[in-house]
């Protein structure tokens, strides 16, 4: 199977952190931080306060494809990027989730073998959705501390949006860059 | 389309401070807050005013900042601020029950909340309190070098991968954005319409993937090219070294006592003396009675 020759060789080196992680890592953070900031250029109208940042299926596209250091380095730093490009100043909670959310979507790096098949590409949406619960719990949470706003407004005010649009964004997009790495890798070869 | 980056060299008290010590300083000033919860009115407005003075003296003009005071107006004010006279949630448990006059009834669809002085003005406080963190975070895209963060993170003990990795993505952040800007353009010269997304959620999202996919596809290509290069030139085989180099000057040292002092007077003051917690003020009740 060519297309999954890239993972077979990489899959007994999840936790490795070399070169292959550090580009990566970086490509990842780059990507994250322009698509975020480009999509405060062209922003996807949303109902209520759920915002959409398409730039997430790239994290986890990373994350799944390249493993969780990768997935670590490109939602934190890529996040503090998108802000910064943004002009929002730093909020290291928020990068902080991101990073988490790279980190735990990475472990399914493990678990993909065919980036065309449905079976792995659900388990990719799968691990996704559990980086991006993880995560955007973390950055939520730490707000009560940061903001000294409450449970119930961290989970339903900032949880809640934040998990629903990165979810739908994943679920979408997640599929189609899959099947595009697939044939990269294929054409490649390595 | 440009990626604008929003930094611009000033001669300017913060901009000559070295970058560690500003990340130093905010931390402390953050930790100084959150740790020993802090909500007494008058650590929170010195706070508030030490750090507007700092954010004064970055001298970033109005229209460079604008966008992103507007965001942090309408977070601060409408979801934190209402939510705290409305709820008074998130301050110390003790608000709920503190004893203080009722300015006047919130009657809506036959739901009522009595808004008392202690809600008003800890919606003050709470503002005050994110405002003075906010305002040490806000200027650090605008003064600080781009090209130092990698040595930044470095000097403050992060390892050479994670620094490297950090200034590489500083660095593929001009030729990512280049290369979204000729995928929108080529995708318009096909007739896809960037501003004009139509439909459903899911089929709004799923029509970004022309732009989306071949920049992501070019990117891991790129990837394998530059990993060649760092193999050949041995990457992570000794320890780096790295073309700017960074030092301290008195100020320096002079600012990291001040934020080490604030943190731990704060922490004294709250678990050693029992100040710092919620208090409303008398002429702020007397306003109301």
């Amino acid at each position: 199977m060519s297309n999954a020759s890239i993972t077979m060789d990489e899959r007994g080196r999840t936790w490795e952190f070399g070169t292959r992680q550090v580009v990566y890592g970086a490509i990842g953070a780059a990507l994250y931080g322009v698509l975020s900031w480009a999509t405060n250029i062209f922003p996807l109208p949303a109902a209520g306060n759920i915002t959409f940042r398409p730039a997430v299926a790239i994290l986890i596209f990373f994350s799944i494809a390249y493993g969780p250091w990768v997935g670590l380095l490109a939602g934190l730093i890529g996040n503090t990027l998108g802000d910064m490009l943004t002009g929002w100043g730093l909020y290291w909670n928020w990068s902080v989730g991101n990073g988490l959310m790279g980190l735990v979507a990475g472990i399914g790096f493990l678990t993909i073998i065919n980036y065309r098949g449905t079976r792995d590409i659900l388990k990719a949406i799968g691990w996704g959705t559990l980086g991006i619960a993880v995560g955007m719990l973390f950055a939520s949470l730490t707000e009560m501390f940061v903001s000294g706003i409450d449970l119930s407004t961290a989970l339903v005010g900032y949880f809640l949006p934040a998990f629903l649009g990165n979810f739908v964004v994943t679920a979408v997009l997640l599929p189609i860059l899959m099947i595009a790495f697939a044939g990269v890798a294929a054409r490649r070869g390595r | 389309m440009l990626v604008n980056w929003k930094y611009r060299p000033r001669d300017t008290f913060i901009q000559r401070l070295d970058p560690r010590t500003r990340f130093i300083f905010m931390a402390c000033i953050v930790l100084a807050l959150t740790l020993p919860e802090i909500w007494d009115y008058r650590i929170i407005f010195s706070l508030f005013l030490l750090s507007l003075t700092l954010y004064l003296m970055a001298r970033i003009p109005w229209k460079d900042v604008r966008r992103a005071w507007m965001y942090i107006f309408i977070l601060v004010f409408f979801i934190v601020g209402i939510n705290a006279v409305l709820f008074g949630r998130g301050g110390p448990s003790s608000l709920t029950s503190y004893p203080s006059p009722v300015v006047f009834v919130l009657s809506l669809l036959g739901w009522e909340k009595p808004i008392t002085v202690a809600r008003l003005w800890f919606a003050v406080v709470q503002i005050a309190r994110m405002l003075t963190m906010a305002m040490l975070a806000l200027p650090f895209p605008y003064t600080l070098d781009p090209n130092i963060y990698g040595i930044t993170f470095k000097r403050m003990g992060v390892s050479d991968q994670i620094s490297f990795t950090m200034d590489l993505a500083f660095r593929f952040l001009p030729t990512f954005a280049r290369d979204l800007t000729i995928t929108i353009d080529a995708q318009r010269a096909r007739g896809y319409e960037v501003e004009k997304l139509s439909g459903g959620i899911v089929s709004r999202i799923q029509r970004l993937a022309p732009l989306i996919i071949p920049v992501t596809m070019q990117s891991t290509v790129t990837g394998e090219e530059v990993i060649d290069a760092m193999d050949l030139r041995a990457f992570g085989t000794a320890r780096r070294t790295w073309l700017k180099e960074l030092h301290y000057a008195p100020r320096d040292y002079l600012m990291i006592g001040l934020g080490i002092a604030i943190f731990i007077a704060c922490c004294v003051l709250k678990w050693v003396y029992g100040i710092g917690d919620f208090i409303v003020p008398d002429f702020f009740i007397k306003l109301f009675v």
